[in-house]
């Protein structure tokens, strides 16, 4: 897991959530995980392709997401309804979205996949040989877990490569 | 009044974009999906489409190319969080009018339609 990926989610999660709920986002403390992780109440998954590439989790008890989509919706839910489900996903697909925006400000384009929405807690979730970098965002609402299981993907080894490749034709002729 | 299509697999979306635009006189029409966003437009004939970009079965550029294929004319803003300057470019070169990135701003959502529309 490469820690450069961090920040453009941490500064996605910032202005997404201020802009769609309002809320203020103090970090907790940054977590390198090697172990499967057991989810909370609402998970929801993102895959990332291109010359980033692994999976995002964004991960929260039910009664964060339920006052995180209340406050996206501007309207009370008694429960998880569909609808706040649909708020929450569009949530960690927009922070997603954002994050990638940022990273290929970095040099590294990816594209995101459409979120899935996992809900129940204790369920396991291995990223298999992904290390998981995991950071609390708390707010007035609980707590958000990002968890970033990335690495660099195929894609960037390769230009890399076709970056070397084209040094070294260069000081050979030289 | 603008008949208008959105195409966005959130559902919490459509129903934020949709209260939206009936309370400034629009008429809505909803799809979940590129595929049938498609086939709404081909039916339907709005004058301006709202499209996202992933969406599962037919992303939002795939929908954009059928739609333009289908119909020249048609005025189609993407509204995604995809704004990679890549991505950008492809829509535009395919034909899309505006494109705006989420989380948007509702006056940034109306502007663009009333820019498709003149």
């Amino acid at each position: 897991m490469n820690v450069k990926f961090l920040n453009p989610f941490v500064e996605a999660a910032h202005e997404v959530l201020q802009a769609e709920t309002g809320l203020a986002l103090t970090r907790g403390d940054l977590i390198l995980e090697k172990e499967a992780f057991r989810t909370d109440d609402v998970t929801v998954i993102l895959g990332i392709i291109g010359q980033v590439e692994g999976n995002v989790f964004y991960s929260m008890t039910e009664r964060t997401a339920i006052g995180l989509a209340e406050r996206m919706m501007n309207e009370p839910f008694e429960s998880f309804i569909e609808l706040a489900q649909s708020g929450i996903a569009e949530l960690g697909n927009v922070i997603t979205g954002r994050a990638s925006v940022k990273l290929s400000h970095n040099g590294y384009e990816s594209t995101i996949s459409a979120p899935t929405m996992l809900l129940g807690k204790g369920a396991t979730i291995s990223t298999l040989d992904f290390l998981r970098l995991v950071l609390p965002l708390n707010s007035e609402c609980g707590s958000l877990g990002i968890h970033l299981a990335l690495r660099e993907g195929i894609q960037s080894h390769l230009k890399m490569a076709r970056e070397e490749t084209r040094f070294l034709a260069k000081h050979s002729a030289a | 009044m603008a008949k208008i299509l959105i195409v966005d697999d959130a559902e919490f979306l459509r129903l934020r974009i949709s209260k939206m635009l009936i309370g400034g006189g629009h008429e809505v029409i909803e799809a979940d999906n590129g595929a049938k966003g498609v086939s709404i437009y081909k039916s339907a004939k709005p004058d301006v489409v709202l499209m996202d970009i992933t969406m599962p079965e037919m992303d939002g550029l795939a929908a954009l190319k059928e739609i333009r294929a289908a119909d020249p004319n048609a005025r189609v803003v993407m509204l995604t969080a995809l704004g990679q300057e890549s991505v950008v470019i492809e829509a535009v070169k395919n034909g899309a009018k505006d494109f705006v990135v989420k989380p948007f701003q509702p006056e940034r959502v109306l502007a663009a339609i009333d820019k498709a529309l003149a």
